[in-house]
C-alpha cells in the first residue's frame, strides 16, 4: 500500500509539469496581455513598450515559462501582474474563505443527501422517493446563480433576515457568528446542488445493492431491517459514492465560481475570474496548478479509501 | 473482516472529525476584531463597485485604486472645476517662462509619521518615476520634463532629472524641453503625479519598487486619512489622521465597500452605505434612478462628465470618409440615450464633452437622418453585399445593449452587419491589430485637450489607422502650444476636421448618478475634486 502511494506521487510529478506546460502555453494564447488591462488611456506608446518590457513580455514563451518554472522550483509563485503583491499571499488570502464555504457545503450537503438517498432507496415508489428524486432534479437542474439571486431577493431583500453578501459586517461585530449568518446563503445555494446530484447516485447505488442476494440471506438470518440497510448495503453502495465525493473535493479548492461570484465571497472562484480579466498569466498559472493538484490528491485518496471500504480492492 | 470494518470506521469517524475542525478554525480565523471604536465616532461607507488593484500612488492605471489612493495620499493641487486649480500640498506651481516651473510645498505639510514633507521628497518621487526600471503609470505625465523621453524616463543608467532641483526646504524647481501650457503641467503634474517618502522607500531598488509591500499596505502617508485595511473585494478600512496639515478629519472611520452595482440602491435604503462613489467605479444603474430618487433618505442628482462612448471606424477597411459619415446619419444616437439611459446622456460628436473647455460648441451634433444615410451610401458606391464586422466589448451592458440599436440602424439602411463581442484584452488586441470595421470602445481622458494617443498615427487607442498629415501636424502645434487662447483656436481646428474625417464617433457621454444620504451634511462625489476637502466631509450627529 505504501509503495503504491509512492509509486502514485512520482507519477503525478510529470502530470504536473505537463499541466503547467499546457496551461502556460493556453494562457499566452489567449488574445490580449495584461499590459492591455494596466495602462491608463492616455499612455503614450513608448510608456506602453517599456511597461511590456519591464514585465518581461517581450521574451520569447519558453524563456519566460522557465523563468516561471526557476522561481517555482525555489517555492515562489511570481508576482501578479495586475497588482504586483506575491501570488502567494494573494492565494493564501482566498484559500481560507473558499475552504470554509465550501467545506461546510460539501458537509452540509452529504448529511442531507445520504440518509435522504437511503430513505428513498427503501422505499421506492412511494411518495417520499417521489418528493426525493423531484427535489433531487430540482436541485441539479436549477442553476446556481438563479437560486443565489433568488435567496438574496427573498431573505435579504424582502424578508430582511440575512445578509445579502460579504463574509463579515463591516464595522460592526465580527466573530463567528457574524460569518455564520454571511455564510448560510451561499452554503445553502451550494449545497442544494450537491445534495442533488449525490442524492441520486445514492439512491441508484443502494437499490441495486439492496437487490443482491446476500442481502436476503442476512435479511434471513433475522437481522434487523435497520441493520441491514445502513451496515450491510450502505457499504456496498459506498464505492460510486466515493467516486463522486472524490470528484467534488477539488472543487474545494477550485472554489465555486459563480455562487462567490453572486454572494461577494471573497474566495479563488472570485479571483480566478479577476485574473482571467485582467490576464494576470501568474496568478492563473498558480490557481492551475493548485486545480491540478487537488484533482491528483483526490484520486488517490479515493483509491486508498476504496481499499479500506472494500477489503477485495487491493493495490500492489 | 470485524477488525478492518472497525479500522475503517474509525477513520471515517476521523475523517469526519478532521473536516469539521478544518471547518471550524477557518470559521475563527476569518472572525477576527473588527477594531477599536469609540462611542461618538462617527464612521462613513461609500459604495464602490470596482475593486482598487493596489496602492501603489505612481502605479495605478485603474481609476477606482486611484480614487481609494487619494484618502490617503494627496496631490500637489485638485482641480474643483475645469481648469481651476486650488492648492492642497503645494500651495502653488508657479512659472514665468512657461518653462521653468516652482512647485511651492505647504510648509505644514507632514507624513503620517510625523516627518516633514520637504522638497526633498519631491525631488526623490520625481527622479524615482524617471527612472527607466521603476514601473509606473505617470511617466508621460513627466514627459515634457528635460532630458526624458516619451514615456518619461531617463536614457539607461542615469537616475537624476536634469534641471530638477530643491530651491530650498519646502521649494522645488523643474524645467521643460519646450514651453508648455500651465494649465497642462497643473494638470498632468500637480493634480495626477503623487509624492511618496524618501525617508520610507529611499532603500528600495526601482525595479523592486512595485512590488514592495508599501504599494500593497502605505504606513507611511499625506491625506487626511491613514491605511488600515484592505479586504479584498470587500473593503477598505481608513483611520482618520488627526495630525493632518489641513484640519483634522471630522469623520473617523472612513469605509470604501465594494459591491455590485444593483447592491448601491438596497445599501442606500437601508443605510448600509451613504452614498456611491458613482464616476465610472460605483455605478448605480439607470433602471434604478426612478427607485433612487424616490427614496426618502438620499439625495439623487446626476451629474455630467468627461467620459465618453466611441465607436471607431477601420479607415483602412472603410476608407472613404462619406461612407464612415453615412454611417454616423444612419445611427439613431438620441435613441440610445433614451432608451438605455433614460435620457441621461449627452451627444457629442467630438471627444470634448460640454464640461470642457475646449468643446468647440459651433460643432452640431450629426442627426439622424437613415434615407440621407441610404443616399451618401448609393453615391459613394458602397458595396451593399460586403459584411461590416461589428466588433463590442463586454463588461458595459449599457455599452453592448447600444450595439442592438445600431445594428438595427444600420440593417435599415442596407448595410449587412455582423455583431461579435469579446472581453476587453481581446478587443485591444482587435484593435491593434485592425480585426474590425467598426468598434465600441469608451474612455475618460484627462481635461487637457492633447489626445494624441486616440487621433495620432501610432497612438496607443488610434486603432482606425487614422493618418491624415493635417491632424499630426496640428496636434504636435496644439501639444506645444503654452498659450490658451491660440491652443483653443487649435482645437477647434482639430475638431472641425475630425468632423470631415470621420475616424471616430463619440455615441454619447453617459450622464453619473449620485446619490448621497440625507445624513451627510458635507461631502459627496463630484465631476471634479470630490476628495479636494475630504477632512471637512461630516454626517449628522446621532
Amino acid at each position: 500500500m505504501f509503495q503504491y502511494i509512492i509509486r502514485r506521487i512520482l507519477i503525478a510529478i510529470p502530470v504536473l509539469f505537463g499541466v503547467t506546460v499546457f496551461t502556460f502555453f493556453v494562457i499566452n494564447m489567449a488574445p490580449g496581455n495584461p499590459v492591455d488591462m494596466y495602462v491608463n488611456p492616455s499612455a503614450t506608446p513608448q510608456q506602453i513598450a517599456l511597461a511590456k518590457e519591464q514585465l518581461g513580455l517581450n521574451d520569447p514563451l519558453w524563456v519566460q515559462y522557465g523563468h516561471w518554472l526557476g522561481q517555482l522550483f525555489q517555492g515562489n509563485l511570481g508576482f501578479s501582474y495586475s497588482t504586483r503583491e506575491p501570488v502567494t499571499s494573494m492565494l493564501i488570502e482566498r484559500l481560507g474563505p473558499t475552504l470554509l464555504l465550501m467545506g461546510t457545503s460539501l458537509i452540509v450537503a452529504y448529511l442531507i443527501a445520504i440518509p435522504l438517498g437511503i430513505l428513498s432507496a427503501t422505499r421506492q415508489y412511494s411518495w417520499i422517493d417521489y418528493l426525493t428524486t423531484g427535489f433531487s432534479f430540482l436541485g441539479v437542474s436549477i442553476p446556481h446563480f438563479f437560486l443565489g439571486l433568488g435567496a438574496i431577493y427573498i431573505f435579504a431583500s424582502k424578508l430582511e433576515l440575512l445578509p445579502t453578501g460579504g463574509m463579515n459586517t463591516l464595522g460592526g461585530t465580527t466573530g463567528f457568528g457574524d460569518t455564520f449568518f454571511h455564510m448560510i446563503l451561499p452554503v445553502l445555494v451550494l449545497a442544494t446542488g450537491i445534495a442533488g446530484n449525490m442524492v441520486r447516485y445514492v439512491r441508484s447505488s443502494m437499490i441495486d445493492v439492496l437487490g443482491k442476494d446476500y442481502l436476503r440471506t442476512a435479511r434471513a438470518k433475522g437481522l434487523r431491517n435497520f441493520i441491514v440497510t445502513n451496515k450491510h448495503a450502505l457499504r456496498n453502495a459506498l464505492i460510486p459514492i466515493i467516486t463522486i465525493i472524490g470528484m467534488d473535493i477539488p472543487l474545494l479548492i477550485g472554489g465555486a465560481v459563480v455562487t462567490e461570484q453572486v454572494f461577494q465571497w471573497p474566495g479563488l472562484g472570485q479571483l480566478t475570474i479577476q485574473s482571467i480579466g485582467s490576464r494576470d498569466y501568474s496568478a492563473l498559472m498558480a490557481l492551475n496548478l493548485i486545480a491540478a493538484i487537488a484533482v491528483l490528491v483526490s484520486n488517490l485518496l479515493t483509491d486508498v479509501v476504496y481499499s479500506i471500504v472494500d477489503p477485495r480492492i487491493k493495490y500492489e | 473482516m470485524d477488525y478492518i470494518q472497525k479500522k475503517s470506521k474509525k477513520m471515517m469517524k476521523q475523517l469526519v472529525l478532521f473536516l469539521s475542525l478544518i471547518s471550524l478554525v477557518f470559521l475563527t480565523a476569518c472572525g477576527g476584531s473588527g477594531g477599536s471604536s469609540n462611542k461618538g465616532d462617527k464612521t462613513m461607507y461609500i459604495g464602490m463597485v470596482n475593486p482598487p488593484a493596489s496602492f501603489n500612488p505612481i502605479n495605478s492605471s485603474d481609476i477606482a485604486a486611484q480614487y481609494a489612493e487619494r484618502f490617503m495620499f494627496d496631490s500637489f493641487l485638485d482641480m474643483t472645476s475645469a481648469l481651476e486649480f486650488k492648492p492642497k500640498l503645494a500651495d502653488s506651481i508657479d512659472t514665468t517662462d512657461n518653462q521653468t516651473y516652482t512647485i511651492k510645498l505647504n510648509p505644514k505639510a507632514k507624513w503620517s509619521d510625523g516627518q516633514s514633507i520637504t522638497a526633498d521628497d519631491v525631488v526623490f518621487t520625481f527622479n524615482l518615476i524617471a527612472n527607466p526600471k521603476t514601473e509606473t503609470h505617470v511617466g508621460g505625465n513627466l514627459s515634457p520634463l528635460q532630458g526624458l523621453d516619451g514615456a518619461g524616463k531617463l536614457p539607461a543608467g542615469q537616475t537624476t532629472i536634469p534641471g530638477l532641483k530643491t530651491v530650498d526646504e519646502h521649494t522645488v524647481e523643474f524645467k521643460t524641453q519646450k514651453p508648455v501650457d500651465p494649465n497642462y503641467v497643473k494638470e498632468m503634474i500637480g493634480t495626477k503625479v503623487i509624492t511618496l517618502p524618501e525617508h520610507v522607500l529611499k532603500d528600495v531598488a526601482p525595479d523592486k519598487l512595485a512590488e514592495d509591500p508599501f504599494m500593497i499596505k502605505p504606513n507611511v502617508t499625506s491625506g487626511p486619512y491613514k491605511f488600515v485595511k484592505y479586504s479584498k473585494n470587500q473593503y477598505v478600512q481608513y483611520v482618520s489622521n488627526d495630525k493632518y496639515y489641513l484640519g483634522k478629519p471630522k469623520i473617523k472611520n472612513m469605509y470604501i465597500k465594494i459591491m455590485p452595482a444593483p447592491n448601491l440602491v438596497a445599501q442606500l435604503q437601508s443605510g448600509e452605505i451613504q452614498m456611491n462613489a458613482s464616476f465610472g467605479i460605483g455605478d448605480i444603474t439607470f433602471q434604478d434612478l426612478d427607485t433612487v430618487k424616490k427614496l426618502s433618505n438620499v439625495n439623487t442628482s446626476v451629474e455630467k462628465q468627461i467620459g465618453f462612448q466611441t465607436m471607431q471606424f477601420n479607415t483602412k477597411t472603410i476608407k472613404d470618409a462619406k461612407v464612415r459619415q453615412a454611417f454616423v446619419y444612419a445611427i439613431n444616437r438620441q435613441q440610445i440615450v433614451d432608451k438605455l439611459l433614460k435620457g441621461q446622456g449627452e451627444i457629442v460628436d467630438g471627444p470634448y464633452t460640454s464640461l470642457n473647455p475646449y468643446l468647440d460648441k459651433s460643432i452640431k451634433p450629426i442627426p439622424y437622418d437613415p434615407n440621407k444615410a441610404k443616399q451618401m451610401l448609393k453615391d459613394a458606391g458602397f458595396d451593399f453585399n460586403k459584411t461590416i464586422n461589428f466588433v463590442v466589448p463586454i463588461g458595459n451592458k449599457i455599452r453592448e445593449d447600444s450595439a442592438n440599436i445600431i445594428a438595427e440602424n444600420l440593417k435599415a439602411v442596407g448595410v449587412k452587419v455582423k455583431t461579435t463581442t469579446y472581453d476587453f484584452p481581446t478587443i485591444m488586441q482587435k484593435g491593434k491589430a485592425g480585426d474590425f470595421d467598426i468598434l465600441l470602445i469608451g474612455f475618460t481622458m484627462n481635461l487637457d485637450p492633447d489626445l494624441s494617443s486616440l487621433y495620432a498615427p501610432g497612438g496607443t487607442y488610434n486603432f482606425m489607422g487614422y493618418d491624415n498629415p493635417e491632424n499630426t501636424d496640428l496636434l504636435k502645434q496644439g501639444k506645444s502650444e503654452p498659450d490658451a487662447t491660440k491652443r483653443k483656436e487649435i482645437y477647434n481646428k482639430l475638431q472641425n476636421l475630425w468632423e470631415k474625417d470621420m475616424p471616430v464617433i463619440t455615441l454619447y457621454s453617459m450622464k453619473e448618478i449620485v446619490a448621497v444620504s440625507k445624513n451627510v451634511t458635507h461631502g459627496g462625489p463630484k465631476p471634479f475634486g470630490t476628495q479636494y476637502d475630504l477632512q471637512d466631509w461630516d454626517l449628522k450627529s446621532k
